[in-house]
């Protein structure tokens, strides 16, 4: 009923390559970007936006980069992390270097360079396949995490070796720094998120995302009917480091404010990772409802026995967190190892049928 | 020229003019190596025969060895503490075969890999809600193992061997021939190497998935508490050990992941290798430090002419 | 259905909850004092019996006093797991309610300072932290009494050379430290007194991967050949070393550490072979005194304290610390309810007590705790105090006090940190700086 596609005919080709075919899909986008553009802003709180908003926004875009290369184009990476750390260290180089630099150009820019990098360590990928891949690029987890370490320029020989965000202003307005607002903070990543967001659904409905798909699906057959394996593995190197970057380069500059090495080592591509699976492989949605769930399972597990009046020591808190998101993980694989944008797949076919399924 | 030299000349030279200091990191190495290895094979056991690439071997490796320190701080003689430790490896073997992966057989690759980073995340705050977070002294003595150490003077030098890293080299020597002997000559070592080769073909003769898989679980879970043992008896026990997991998957990659004997060489041989480099390049040339990638590095370079690795069983995985 | 409707209320109301709890309304008479601890993760060991003193002291304040004058202390444990990352949150978190932060991390402490001016909340990091924010001119919000890092190696070095830096020229000084803005913290003040004073230092990095593998380090030590080891090292770091430094046969008594290296826990997994080990302390443990007695009686007894007594963690060092630590805080607390005559103290008026106390001699006389804690006052421009520190060494069981109190050379010390803070306000324009005109 809700969901109703009868009578929406298609009457041209354009209409039928639209974004959106179903009527009902863009207003669903619509009451949510109404949402994340007038509502939170009107109603979230300082610990909302720094907790909740801002790294739902900035891991879903760190996931989508990673969901390009291993969801669209079947290349495994646990080196995420440290391409983020290349963008990072990438903006902030540019801004101390050009400090009349616009911040967004910065970023833009920073993207580039990890990028680069990530290009470099995707070249194994021409060679060997699959976890063999997979370990391969904890080298380059593991060797950059020590290149920020060791590498003093880096940080402008800061002596605690440790990246700190001055204050940043763009048109009179601070954005990012101690003395920027957490709702300037939120604006700046959530148009970038979803420009990024924007570029990506088109790339990946295009010519380039069905190069990839098909390298996925079958590379031989690929290679057979005349794709360049080299070129689309690269090119997805490319383009997922370069989103990875950029997203690198927001989580320190609009959310952490400082950061040291340790930050970007394997953890953090871990939790990417997670986000990316539990959210669905090969789904540009799936990004986001998976960074929901992680981001926000900590945080209701942390309240929630408070809120209700039950008084437990915070180091059990952080162990049952530890455990159950580890249940989780174990218990949605076994589920919907599709991961949660099959879920709302699912329910979306059956809003359509509703209420004669048969 | 004077790069050149520092990297080309100068550190064989030190090799040469302090050979005891040589010697002593060799076996340095060779001891890390030891450890590497028995993880490498950990991981290559199980992948060998469920294809799963096992992240819990890591804290697999904490927990057998907590839970021996636990059981004995709780009263427990160690030498009780030892046979009930490794019923816990084959109450969670069990457990991990019932709940985790029977309902994923046949799913991808990867599904399986993210439920093992799921179990890692588990067993880290079981164990350390059991447990606690704090360090804990391994109970070397109680176990029997020596503590003391060997000492030569060759060359005018001096070399010192622990009796403890003795023990943890032959340890480990019988723990790989027993396990060798196990895989090559009984009925159920043949039917992992079956299962290994070929699912279909195993299963329709009537091998028993499930039988096996706790069984391999099991002995990975015995190989970690052997591991545990000896790499708490140098640093004490905590969740700190985990990352040595990671030390484990350069070996894989360089000794392909479903060789033994792979698994066995290239633990050696990155022990040995990372350390040299370490002390001899690292050091004085990079800042030290170069242990946390040179492994990935060595394993990264060697599959870029050699992609099964260097005791790849076959040309698998190969673009 | 209507079933159907009241598990979707109750999911409402539960998915609601988090949302509405971080302004929870506070008592009216209480003050909370957040710690941003770890009791969990590769840091655990060492953090656990600092945090469960800081506890048991606020403890028995609030059983033996019934709170301070009449204001009962909220503590609260927010756990981290020495994670950057959830440090912030947790600040993040608790920033409406608290009346303080203590960050127990270098790295998280380099996040939150520079939202403590915008905040406005002050930021007690005791014997951590950056050794600039000594500088309350710059660092308005910031304190680290009683001593400072830099305070630290000075002191080391000046206990090692007999008291004349210059008996040093020609030696070399291995600095082992924790590959984290913590342990990297002294180089600075070490390389520049080596300079003057003519001896090497070799700054040797231990990443947080090899703190139990530290072999490599140990190797390197051998072939240095270094006179004297200093480690700034941390959690399951300290324990990793001093058994390598026992393989290794690296004379104990030239092996010292920094405060946090001196934990009883560390140096009881090799006993007696761990003889001859010193550390400086700006604490000193001791069970008798009228406050431990307190916190035995109301506490410990009591049943109300987390300790694990069966290992002696009360006679412990770290243990111990922690308590001091509270005490420092607490009496910070109560200057300012004295000065602005109230009772339940806002961040701002226990800013102005943390820069105003006064813990000399007899003051710690009357708190109980004469002896574990040498006596210092802060000022405006000085959030540090200098309180000086004991060398306290290992005797094969315990540790005990082997020097008098020793005193940092200031001079080559704000010289540096009046440079570090100058860099740190100007790297991070606009930096708001007090003239400390009171």
């Amino acid at each position: 009923m809700l969901y109703r596609i009868a009578g929406q005919y298609k009457t041209s080709y354009a209409a039928d390559h639209a974004l959106f075919p179903v009527r009902q899909d863009a207003w669903l986008l619509g009451v949510i970007l109404l949402f994340a553009f007038v509502v939170f802003p009107l109603t979230a709180s300082d610990f909302t936006y720094q907790a909740l908003l801002i790294p739902v926004l900035i891991y879903s875009l760190a996931a989508l980069g990673l969901n390009i290369l291993t969801g669209y184009a079947g290349q495994l990476s646990l080196g995420t992390g440290a391409f983020m750390g290349v963008g990072a260290y990438a903006c902030y180089k540019l801004v101390s270097l050009f400090p009349e630099m616009n911040l967004l150009v910065a970023i833009a820019l920073s993207g580039f360079f990890s990028a680069a990098v990530g290009v470099a360590f995707g070249l194994p990928s021409l060679r060997i396949k699959g976890f063999y891949l997979a370990i391969a690029t904890l080298a380059a987890q593991f060797f950059l995490v020590w290149l920020f370490q060791k590498w003093r320029w880096l940080t402008n020989d800061n002596a605690s070796v440790a990246i700190q965000v001055p204050n940043i202003d763009m048109f009179g307005i601070t954005v990012a720094g101690p003395n920027a607002r957490s709702i300037t903070q939120y604006f700046f990543v959530l148009c970038v998120v979803c420009l990024m967001t924007w570029l990506s659904i088109n790339i990946t409905r295009g010519r380039i995302g069905r190069i990839w798909k098909s390298v996925r699906d079958m590379d031989i057959a690929a290679e057979l009917v005349g794709i360049n394996l080299m070129k689309a593995k690269l090119s997805a190197f490319f383009v997922s480091s370069y989103i990875v970057g950029v997203a690198g380069a927001l989580f320190v500059f609009l959310w952490r404010g400082a950061a040291e090495a340790n930050l970007f080592d394997i953890p953090l591509s871990f939790r990417v990772l997670f986000i990316a699976i539990i959210g669905g492989l090969g789904s540009i949605l799936g990004n986001y409802l998976g960074a929901i769930l992680i981001v926000a399972l900590p945080v209701i597990i942390n309240t929630v026995p408070a809120a209700i009046g039950i008084t437990i020591s915070p180091s059990m808190v952080e162990h049952l967190n530890t455990m159950s998101i580890g249940a989780l993980i174990i218990g949605f694989l076994i589920v919907e190892p599709a991961g949660l944008a099959r879920f709302w797949a699912v329910i979306r076919e059956k809003l359509i049928l509703w209420p004669f399924p048969h | 020229m004077e790069l050149a030299y520092s990297i080309l000349v100068q550190p064989f030279a030190d090799m040469v003019g302090a050979p005891d200091f040589l010697i002593q990191v060799v076996w340095e190495g060779l001891v890390s190596g030891v450890l590497y290895a028995l993880i490498a094979l950990g991981f290559v056991l199980i992948y060998k025969s469920s294809r799963i690439f096992n992240f819990a071997q890591g804290i697999m490796v904490v927990f057998a060895a907590l839970t021996l320190v636990g059981l004995h701080e709780r009263g427990v003689p160690a030498l009780l503490a030892l046979p009930l430790t490794l019923l816990v490896m084959l109450a969670l073997a069990v457990a991990i075969e019932r709940v985790v992966l029977r309902p994923l057989v046949n799913q991808p690759d990867i599904i399986l890999f993210m439920a093992t980073i799921g179990i890692t995340l588990f067993l880290v705050g079981f164990g350390e809600l059991i447990f606690g977070g704090e360090n804990k002294r391994m109970i070397t003595s109680e176990l029997g193992i020596p503590t003391g150490s060997f000492e030569f003077e060759p060359f005018g030098g001096f070399v010192s061997i622990e009796q403890g890293d003795v023990t943890t080299v032959v340890g480990a020597i019988v723990l790989v021939v027993a396990l060798l002997a196990f895989l090559n000559r009984s009925k159920m070592g043949r039917a992992i190497r079956a299962l290994g080769d070929d699912h279909q073909a195993a299963l329709s003769v009537g091998i028993s998935l499930s039988t096996i898989w706790v069984l391999v679980w099991f002995i990975a879970g015995v190989i970690a508490l052997a591991t545990g043992i000896v790499w708490g008896a140098r640093a004490g026990v905590s969740f700190a050990l985990e990352v040595i997991a990671y030390k484990a998957l350069p070996v894989l990659m360089l000794g392909g992941l479903e060789s033994v004997t792979g698994a066995i060489v290239g633990g050696l041989m990155i022990g040995i290798l990372e350390k040299l480099f370490e002390i001899y390049w690292g050091q004085p040339l990079l800042g030290g430090n170069t242990e946390a990638w040179f492994a990935y590095m060595l394993a990264l370079l060697v599959l870029l002419f050699r992609p099964q690795g260097l005791f790849g069983e076959k040309i698998i995985e190969r673009v | 259905m209507r079933a159907l409707y009241k598990a979707t209320l109750l999911s409402a109301v539960l998915a609601a909850a988090p949302l509405a709890l971080p302004g929870a309304a506070q008592a009216e008479d209480s003050v909370v004092l957040p710690n941003l601890s770890y009791r969990t993760g590769p840091f655990a060991a060492t953090g656990i019996p600092l945090m469960n003193g800081q506890r048991d002291y606020i403890a028995m304040i609030n059983a033996r006093d019934g709170g301070l004058n009449g204001v009962k202390l909220d503590y609260q444990e927010c756990e981290t797991g020495y994670d950057t990352a959830k440090g912030v949150e947790c600040y993040e978190k608790l920033k409406s309610s608290s009346a303080v932060t203590q960050p127990w991390s270098t790295g998280i402490t380099l996040q939150v300072l520079p939202k403590t001016n915008v905040d406005k909340i002050p930021l007690l990091a005791p014997g951590y932290g950056f050794s600039a924010m000594q500088d309350g001119k710059t660092f308005q919000w910031a304190y680290n009494p009683p001593a400072s890092y830099w305070d630290g190696a000075d002191m080391i070095l000046k206990n090692i050379s007999g008291g004349n830096l210059d008996s040093l020229k020609g030696k070399k000084i291995v600095l082992l430290h924790l590959d984290a803005p913590y342990g990297k913290e002294p180089i600075p003040l070490l390389e520049n007194l080596g300079q003057k004073h003519g001896f090497t230092v070799v700054p040797i990095p231990v990443g947080v991967k090899e703190m139990q593998n530290q072999s490599a380090q140990w190797l390197q030590i051998r072939r240095e050949k270094p006179d004297f080891v200093l480690m700034w090292g941390w959690g399951a770091m300290n324990a990793g070393a001093i058994t390598e430094a026992v393989k290794t046969k690296y004379p104990m008594d030239q092996f010292v550490g920094i405060w946090w290296s001196g934990f009883d826990g560390d140096l009881k997994l090799v006993g007696d072979q761990g003889k001859g080990y010193r550390s400086i302390s700006w604490s000193y443990p001791n069970s008798e005194a009228p406050v431990m007695k307190d916190i035995k009686k109301y506490v410990v007894d009591a049943g109300q304290s987390l300790i694990n007594q069966a290992e002696g963690e009360f006679d412990s060092v770290f243990y111990q610390r922690g308590a001091m630590i509270s005490m420092i805080l607490v009496e910070g607390l109560r200057v300012a309810q004295d000065h602005f005559n109230t009772k339940v103290v806002s961040a701002d008026q226990l800013r102005w007590g943390l820069e105003n106390m006064k813990l000399d001699d007899a003051r710690l006389k009357a708190l109980g705790a004469e002896g574990m804690l040498p006596p210092f006052a802060t000022t405006c421009a000085d959030h540090t105090g200098h309180s000086g520190a004991w060398m306290l060494q290992w005797n094969g069981t315990k540790f005990e006090k082997s020097s008098d109190l020793l005193q940092a050379d200031r001079g080559e010390i704000d010289g540096l940190v009046e440079k570090a803070a100058k860099d740190y306000a100007a790297a991070n324009q606009p930096w708001p700086a007090s003239e400390c005109k009171m």
